[in-house]
Order: structure tokens, then C-alpha cells, then sequence
């Protein structure tokens, strides 16, 4: 069933919705026929085409780690067209969802070693589903320290609070570093830019995986900072975000080089970013 | 590969038997342009025509195709509705060698990874005709990528022009399926008529433009950057008719048309990559944000990406978009460019 026609989306109902910042919300989708669940199986960083029927589709990640079953999660910034629908709609509604596309963090190789999660606004969507992926009960064992430095420009831009503040850091072995871009009133916590803030952290690289997600720019001074901290290109790990259309490497839109973000990224480590045309 | 004859004068009558029992796309002259059309009668066939203005890959990849049927009430509850399976086959007849290779270098795009059943059905469907070339155009150069004006590959039957006679070659399984279902092709020796196609191969090839494409792919990977791809997108107009003529280009972009009444479909349509907005994204990043940046993703594709991904040319020297760019940017002049390392 899912093979037939990869460009058909799976109907899907959602159920719920969250709001995480002014432009941000969570929307909690189910399948309306449960066996797609049995197919669709998604791995943590991996991308879905989400379709409000009559407007068209977005490629959007996919929030929720493969561990929470019976549901789907895509946290979503009113930023376009589509996302703008999204926002307006509620629990009952339909959507489509095809997928899942891309490729997946290397959590495999990611065994054994401590995590650092840098992430910068909506950034931190993609990075909560390999997070809660890790801290799942079933996984914790397989992963050392985990730590999670988070920013975004304001306290109310701060996705995920509930796991920022009540959940993750209550969890063994993992701290949590929240900053925000200036100074405000009523926060008592870190001021500053995730770059700079991880330069004032200096965590050691030793037996580490780092993994980023944020805004370009955010990305390009976070990569320059653990180079500096001497992180080795096999220990940083990030994701691309390109425009995307058709999520199965046919349309054309998504290369940097001969590779197709929609199937052989997003996800890739320094090393490989390094090989590709600087087109992102 | 068997071969075979079948004489000048039974060749309209064979087309015409193919004409009954499958729809036969063919090129035919229409408003003074070569096209690939459905033909109602068989004489309306243009056999020497020496490119058609658009190549076949619209019969696999149409411009417009719908996906889907929409029911939409206010997003309550959807149906969709997705086109019937194609089911009928049809002859594709009179392909020239670079289109014949195009649809080869085209046809891993669609049916591996994720195979699209949209551009299979109709590829599955379809007997391919071959028909070598028996003259160039100026704006021929097939054969800097090893393609002969008479090669057979990518057809299931080919047929040559010579003399009284056309050499068939029957170059596949669905071939002999398709000479089964229309008899009419003479089977016994052809040495003689061989040797002619080896003569016409010869001549078409002396009228071919001679490119040559040495070291241009290791310049290409050793270099993104190269001072040709800014002077040559100073000329460029942004149009995108290159992309659209050219028979390997494959981007194409997806949309919701919406009737209003929750009635609607969702769609395909050819896209271009020289477009300002391709690549924009609904936050306003653009990562291929001036016409310098599009034109040599463009090329760096026909030249390079399209070999590293599927070790197949992504150009074949049709010559197309050298003849309608509004701005004569000639590919060849830009090989010529990236070989004097300019």
C-alpha cells in the first residue's frame, strides 16, 4: 500500500494542538486508517509532505520520536501559505501526509557516546525527535550524557517549553541550557546567541556527537565554533532545510550538487557538508 | 538483435496496420513545426524532419497531469480520486538517436527509488520506434557524448533509411512483441544494407559538429566556482525554454487547483530551475538566489550532477535549447569555455 503511488497522500485527522510560540504550534495527527501506521515507521530527522487538500503541500519534520506511537507530531512556523492554513485549522480536520522521506540521524553510530543537541528556534523540531528518541526508556542505556543547548529570540519564541524546563532536564544524565537573543524582562535566565553561548559552555568533544538544527546563519557560526573546540567533522551532525516539492528525488528542486536533500539528506555530518557545493 | 527490411513503399501500409491496433504517436508537421502527435492518418507522418521543436518526453512526463481528485468538504472529509490505470498501449514512432537516449537518461529519475507510477505506467505501455537520422542540423552534437545519429539504443525497433528500403533492427523483448502483433518487416540478410548504414552513419556524422568533451567533467568537479558561469548568466534571460525543450530536464512543481466547492485536483507541471523562485523557500531563504547561481546549476546538471547520480549523460545533443535561446547561449561554447579553464 505504500509503495503504489508515493506522490498519494495517507488521509490523516488531527487530533490535537499546541501552541508553542506566537508563530509556532504543535499539530498532533493521526492516521484515519491505523494500518499506515504499520507502514509509514519513521526514523528520528526524517521528513514528511504535509497536504491541506485544495492548497498544496509542505515539506515539514517530523517532531515526535518514533518511540510515542499511534501519532504523529509536526511542530509548524507560520512562515508561507500553506503553514498560514495550517495554523488556522483545529482537532477534527484533515490533512494528507506522505512520507517518510529522507534520511535519518546516524543513531546507530551515535552509540555509546554523550550528546550535544544545539538547536535555534523552530531548529528545534527535527532535534526533538531523535532527543526524545534517545531518552525513551527503552534506548537511554544505548547513549551517555545527553545535553541540550536550545535558543530562540525571545522567552515566548521558546519552543517546546514543557520539555525545555519540566521534562528533559528532570531526565538522568541530560542538562538542558535555554538562552534567548537579548535581554528581557522577567528572564533570569542566559542572554546571548547560541554560538557565543556554546563558546562560553566549551564542551568537551571527547567521545561526542553534536547534532544542529536552526536557522543558516546559526548553523554556519555553530559549525565554525566546534571546529574551533576541535570537534572532528565526523562528530558534528546537521540538517539542511532546501525547498522541496516532490520528497522522492524527482522534481528537481532540492540539490546541492548531485544530491537530492529530499532523499540522501537532510541530515549529514560535517564531513559530507563539506564535499557539497556551498548552495544551502 | 534481429534485423530486417521492410521496402519504402510498405512502410506507410505497416504504420498503418501499427495504426489500428494501437494509438500511434508520431512526428508530424503542424503550423510549420515538427511535433510528436497522435496521427489520424499515417501520411500526415514527417520522416525527415530534422529535430522536432519539442522532444517526446511529454508523452512519459506530460507538461500538465493531474494526480489526483479532490472532495474536500472544509476539510472534514477528504476523498481522493487517483486517474485510471493505463492500460492501452501505444507506439511511439520516428525517434531520433539523442531523444531515444534522453528517454534512457531520463527513465532512473522516474522508476528507481520511490518508482513513479505516473511516468512507468506510460513508459511500460509504450513500444519505442527508433528512426536514424540521414542528415544534421548546425545545431547537432550528439556525438560528444558518444552518440552515433544512427544508434539503435533506447528503441525497440529501429529503423534506417536507405535507399528503397528501410534497415529494421528489432533491438528488444517488446520489439519482437510489437513485430509479432504487425507483420510486415522482410526477415533475411541485410549485409548489404549494413554496410550502406554504416556509409550514412559516417556521412550524418561528418555534418555533426565536432565537440569535444575531454577534461570538461574533471574541470567541473574540481571547480564550483569558474568566472564563465557570471558571464554567461549576464546574458541569460531567465526564461527557462531551455529547460523546457530539453529532452533530460525533469523538475517539475505540484499544486492544488480548488474549484471553490471543495472540488479540486492536484496536479504537476513542468518547472524550470532557472526560475527566481525555484528554490525560494515560504521564510524567503533562497539558496540560489541571482541568475549565476541558476545557470550553472543548469549545466553543472546536463554536464555533471546527472552523470555523478546515475552514470548517464544529462544532455544529449539535440541541439534544442541551442536553437531557441533567446539569447544564443550555446552549450557548446560554454564546454568550450570550462576546457580553455575560463
Amino acid at each position: 500500500m505504500a509503495l503504489e503511488n508515493p506522490l498519494l497522500p495517507y488521509i490523516a485527522t488531527i487530533t490535537k494542538v499546541i501552541d508553542e510560540t506566537p508563530d509556532v504550534k504543535t499539530f498532533q495527527m493521526v492516521f484515519d486508517d491505523p494500518e499506515v501506521f504499520e507502514v509509514f515507521k519513521q526514523k528520528p530527522g526524517q521528513v514528511a509532505q504535509i497536504s491541506i487538500f485544495g492548497v498544496g503541500e509542505a515539506t515539514i519534520s517530523i517532531t515526535s520520536s518514533p518511540t510515542r506511537t499511534g501519532m504523529l507530531e509536526f511542530s509548524i512556523k507560520k512562515v508561507g501559505r500553506l503553514t498560514s492554513v495550517i495554523h488556522q485549522m483545529g482537532p477534527g480536520m484533515k490533512v494528507g501526509i506522505r512520507g517518510p522521506y529522507g534520511n535519518h540521524f546516524p543513531y546507530d553510530m551515535m552509540k555509546g557516546k554523550d550528546l550535544l543537541f544545539i538547536g535555534g528556534g523552530i531548529g528545534l523540531a527535527p532535534l526533538r525527535s531523535l532527543i526524545d528518541f534517545v531518552l525513551a526508556p527503552e534506548n537511554r542505556q544505548d547513549y551517555g550524557k545527553v545535553e541540550i543547548l536550545y535558543g530562540a529570540r525571545s522567552a515566548a519564541d521558546l519552543c517546546f517549553k514543557y520539555d525545555l524546563f519540566d521534562n528533559w532536564p528532570k531526565k538522568p544524565g541530560t542538562k538542558v541550557y535555554v538562552t534567548i537573543d537579548r535581554p528581557e524582562e522577567g528572564w533570569d535566565g542566559h542572554v546571548g546567541f547560541v554560538p557565543a553561548y556554546l563558546e562560553e559552555i566549551n564542551p568537551n568533544p571527547e567521545n561526542k556527537v553534536t547534532i544542529t538544527c536552526g536557522p543558516p546563519i546559526m548553523i554556519k557560526f555553530v559549525l565554525q565554533a566546534l571546529e574551533k573546540m576541535g570537534y572532528s567533522e565526523d562528530q558534528v551532525v546537521t540538517t539542511l532545510e532546501l525547498k522541496m516539492k516532490c520528497g522522492i528525488g524527482k522534481c528537481g528542486r532540492c540539490n546541492i550538487g548531485s544530491k537530492f536533500v529530499c532523499v540522501d539528506g537532510p541530515v549529514f555530518t560535517l564531513r559530507e557538508l563539506k564535499k557539497l557545493p556551498p548552495e544551502f | 538483435m534481429r534485423k530486417g527490411y521492410i521496402s519504402k513503399d510498405k512502410l506507410m501500409p505497416w504504420l498503418g496496420a501499427i495504426r489500428e491496433k494501437f494509438p500511434l504517436i508520431a512526428p508530424v508537421q503542424e503550423d510549420g513545426l515538427s511535433l510528436f502527435k497522435e496521427v489520424e492518418k499515417v501520411e500526415d507522418i514527417v520522416l525527415d524532419y530534422g529535430i522536432t521543436r519539442m522532444p517526446p518526453k511529454d508523452l512519459f512526463f506530460p507538461q500538465t497531469e493531474k494526480m489526483f481528485r479532490i472532495k474536500n468538504k472544509n476539510n472534514m472529509a477528504i476523498e481522493l480520486e487517483t486517474p485510471e490505470k493505463i492500460t492501452d498501449e501505444l507506439v511511439l514512432f520516428g525517434v531520433h538517436s539523442c531523444d531515444l537516449k534522453s528517454i534512457l537518461a531520463l527513465d532512473p529519475v522516474f522508476t528507481t527509488r520511490f518508482p513513479d507510477r505516473y511516468y512507468q505506467e506510460r513508459r511500460d505501455k509504450t513500444y519505442v520506434i527508433g528512426l536514424s537520422c540521414t542528415k544534421a542540423l548546425p545545431t547537432c552534437f550528439c556525438t560528444a557524448y558518444g552518440i552515433n545519429p544512427t544508434d539503435a539504443e533506447g528503441a525497440d525497433i529501429h529503423l534506417t533509411e536507405l535507399g528503397d528500403k528501410y534497415l529494421v533492427e528489432v533491438a528488444t523483448d517488446r520489439g519482437e512483441r510489437l513485430i509479432a502483433e504487425v507483420p510486415g518487416v522482410v526477415f533475411e540478410d541485410v549485409a548489404t544494407l549494413e554496410a550502406e548504414k554504416e556509409k550514412l552513419t559516417q556521412k550524418v556524422r561528418g555534418e555533426i559538429t565536432s565537440v569535444d568533451l575531454t577534461g570538461v567533467k574533471e574541470v567541473l568537479d574540481e571547480n564550483f566556482e569558474l568566472p564563465l558561469w557570471e558571464k554567461w548568466a549576464q546574458k541569460c534571460l531567465g526564461c527557462g525554454i531551455c529547460t523546457y525543450v530539453c529532452p533530460t530536464c525533469h523538475c517539475f512543481d505540484i499544486n492544488d487547483f480548488n474549484r471553490g466547492d471543495g472540488v479540486g485536483e492536484r496536479f504537476r507541471c513542468w518547472d524550470s530551475c532557472m526560475f527566481s523562485d525555484f528554490t525560494r523557500m515560504a521564510g524567503g531563504h533562497n539558496p540560489r538566489p541571482t541568475k549565476k547561481e541558476r545557470v550553472r546549476n543548469r549545466f553543472m546538471h546536463k554536464l555533471k550532477y546527472h552523470l555523478d547520480r546515475y552514470n548517464l549523460v544529462g544532455c544529449v545533443g539535440c541541439g534544442r535549447c541551442v536553437q531557441r535561446c533567446p539569447e544564443n547561449i550555446d552549450i557548446r561554447a560554454i564546454i568550450s569555455d570550462i576546457k580553455g579553464g575560463v
